[in-house]
């Protein structure tokens, strides 16, 4: 994971899309097995560019326009890894996974074990989660739900050095991986990530299942992932002036979920609030929560408290938004709870 | 069926102006998520006005403003759901892709396929009820490749059910073209599904009346499923802000040759009717647009406390 500090660099100027297909392409030359499918992916290079250049390298037969048809594509992710080939299937949003769940927790997250091991699913989900704006139907997360199904490793990344590992490391993967990419990141320039903003030019993998503290503190870890993480580090600064030193544990991946990391984190500052962008119930804060107490014992923290989209639609109007997702201001304010109560 | 072409230019000019409002509120912040337009595609939304009653259904997808506007929804609460506010169809809550106006039984969705499933209950709804209503579910030229399309059709046809999908062909499914990802047309589609099927010119609204109309009759009188495939050009990219490099320049100044606007109005002056009258038309289709613009954009958005309203019938989360 270390890099020389020779090692060539991929340009500042970059955005993230750039990246992540930068990362496709340089796993798609090592290994000829791997195809890509998707609405988009081919002659735009996808709506975020996160595939653009793939079927200009490999040609429309490993990297192919799909029409609106996600049931077939995705089934057809299964068919191809059963033939022996490292299917990535992209969801354009996340939000549309539930035209095709049927493949994705029946067969591709269900196959390997069935089979008695017989038969592994490499396949990768690429998808892009996270609020736009865009309301009830396309500004979700949902990495809890794919999380709550058994079967398959899910990913998240909040910066670009991540971005690419992760991915690298999904493509090699013989287990099933959804990578989550977040929307309102992937047009953002490497230069404007607060971390991980540094990505070289050749293959390196970033470990599925590992979480990274970007930011060291004394007094409350905030743990997180995706997006949240870049919110997180601006209130993490709001708060430091206010004399409150925060840690944030980037979780990186849902699962295999790092609660060793987060736990170990929370024992040095004595509190954890989890952030989610996700819903709040029944989902990745109420879990890791739980494991970190299994990990350190019910009493072993001063504070404890979560903050999520809670158990309701993302609005439309910007009002309604900015009162249920997550952002720096209301992380900030939900630190400064934790803390006062003591 | 058909209404005169000075009608139809009328219609069509609301819509267009009304589409131009949506773009000045991406302009100017006030809309900040994605928004699609069918500038280009007016003269199909105002070939179905004066068709459909209010207690037929109309199921239409995320470019669904013209459709809206024919069904009869009342311009400025959508106008104000579109831009956000709590003066809004859906207080705010909805937003562009998801508006919904129960008395006249529209409803929209974001999410493509989607549509056909949901007019589907609409027309069984209408069997259960005895009712002569119909069903209509809109569909982009992509989305007819979704399992909802086949699976609706097949059971509406099964069962004889008043299913009207009208399909706007725009050649593009976002950078995708379509006639490369189906087998075959759409209109082709309806004797595997026991439908009447037509394909017309979607520039033409009088011709779209024609078509859609024969298939609201035939389903109104029992005579089961039918598909309307309309072809009509995207002016815009998919959303506001996309780059559509996908389309060349050469594409696109070949596109603009087919604005339905242009065409009706240079029918309207070839059958004598002056320029001054047409120009006062599109001033005074202006101004009462611009009228409800100013009221909407001196609405407020929803109060922040109200966030949680609505999740459940009781109101609390
Ligand atoms: C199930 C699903 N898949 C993908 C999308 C993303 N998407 C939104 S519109 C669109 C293209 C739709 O094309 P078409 O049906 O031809 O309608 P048009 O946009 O041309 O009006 C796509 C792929 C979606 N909203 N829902």
């Amino acid at each position: 994971m270390t890099t020389a500090t020779d090692t060539p660099m991929l340009s500042p100027s970059f955005n993230l899309s750039r990246v992540i297909a930068d990362a496709i392409k340089l796993e798609m030359e090592a290994d000829e097995r791997i195809v890509v499918l998707g609405e988009d992916v081919g002659r735009q290079g996808g709506v975020f560019g996160s595939t653009r250049g793939l079927q200009k390298a490999f040609g429309d037969r490993r990297v192919r326009d799909m029409p609106i048809s996600e049931m077939a594509f995705t089934g057809m992710g299964v068919g191809l890894a059963m033939s022996g080939y490292r299917p990535m299937i992209e969801i354009m949003f996340v939000d549309f996974i539930g035209v095709c769940l049927e493949q994705v927790y029946n067969a591709i997250a269900k196959n390997p074990y069935m089979s008695g091991g017989r038969v592994p699913m490499p396949v990768v989900i690429k998808t892009a989660g996270g609020c736009i704006g865009s309301a009830a139907q396309h500004s979700q997360c949902l990495w809890g739900t794919f999380a709550h199904l058994p079967g398959m490793h899910v990913v998240a990344p909040s910066s670009p050095y991540d971005a690419k590992g992760l991915m690298a490391a999904a493509l090699r993967s013989d287990d099933p991986v959804i990578y989550i990419e977040h929307k309102g990141l992937l047009l953002s320039k490497l230069g404007d990530f607060p971390h991980g903003a540094e990505v070289p030019k050749g293959r390196y993998t970033v470990p599925i299942g590992e979480a990274a503290t970007v930011r060291d503190g004394r007094d409350v870890t905030i743990a997180t992932l995706s997006a949240s993480v870049r919110d997180a580090l601006v209130a993490a600064d709001e708060l430091a002036g206010q004399g409150i030193d925060v840690e944030v544990v980037d979780l990186r991946s849902v699962v295999p979920l790092d609660a060793d990391h987060v736990a170990a984190s929370a024992a040095r500052t004595g509190r954890l609030l989890v952030v989610d962008e996700d819903y709040l119930g029944f989902g990745l804060s109420g879990e890791l929560i739980t494991r970190v107490l299994e990990l350190l014992g019910p009493g072993a923290l001063r504070g404890i408290a979560r903050h999520g989209v809670a158990n309701v639609p993302i609005p439309a109007a910007r009002s309604l938004e900015q009162a249920v997702v997550p952002g720096s201001a209301s992380i900030a304010a939900a630190v400064r709870e934790l803390v006062a109560r003591g | 069926m058909t209404l005169d072409l000075m009608t139809y230019y009328r219609h069509m000019l609301r819509i267009r102006h009304f589409e131009e409002a949506c773009l000045s509120g991406v302009a100017s912040g006030e809309i900040h998520g994605e928004l699609h337009t069918a500038i280009g595609q007016e003269a199909i939304a105002a070939g179905m006005v004066g068709i459909l009653r209010d207690d037929d259904a109309l199921v239409s997808t995320h470019r669904n403003h013209g459709h809206g506007i024919a069904k009869g929804v009342p311009l400025e609460p959508m106008l104000a759901e579109i831009f956000e506010k709590e003066t809004g169809l859906c207080g705010g809550f909805g937003g562009h892709m998801h508006l919904f106006d129960p008395d006249r039984l529209f409803s929209t969705t974001g999410i493509v396929g989607a549509t056909l499933p949901v007019a589907l209950g609409h027309a069984y709804a209408a069997f259960l009820d005895g009712s002569d209503a119909v069903a209509v579910a809109v569909s982009g030229d992509g989305g007819v490749n979704t399992g909802g399309f086949h699976e609706s059709l097949n059971l509406a046809g099964a069962l004889k059910l008043p299913l009207v999908v009208l399909v706007e062909n725009n050649d593009w499914a976002i950078s995708v073209v379509s006639s490369e990802v189906s087998a075959v047309g759409s209109a082709e589609r309806a004797p595997a599904y026991a439908a009447w099927g037509t394909r017309v010119d979607g520039t033409d609204p009088a011709a779209v009346a024609v078509a859609f109309a024969e298939a609201v009759a035939r389903a109104r009188r029992g005579e089961g499923p039918a598909i309307v495939e309309a072809t009509a050009q995207r002016f815009r990219g998919h959303y506001e802000g996309d780059p559509d490099l996908y389309r060349t320049p050469e594409l696109k100044e070949a596109m603009a040759a087919k604005d339905p606007l242009v065409i009706a109005r240079r029918e309207l002056e070839a059958q004598g009717i002056g320029t001054d009258h047409l120009d006062d038309l599109v001033a005074e289709s202006q101004a009462q647009i611009d009228a409800i613009l100013a009221r909407v954009r001196a609405a407020e958005q929803p109060d922040p406390s109200r966030a949680h309203d609505h999740v459940f019938t009781g109101g609390v989360a």
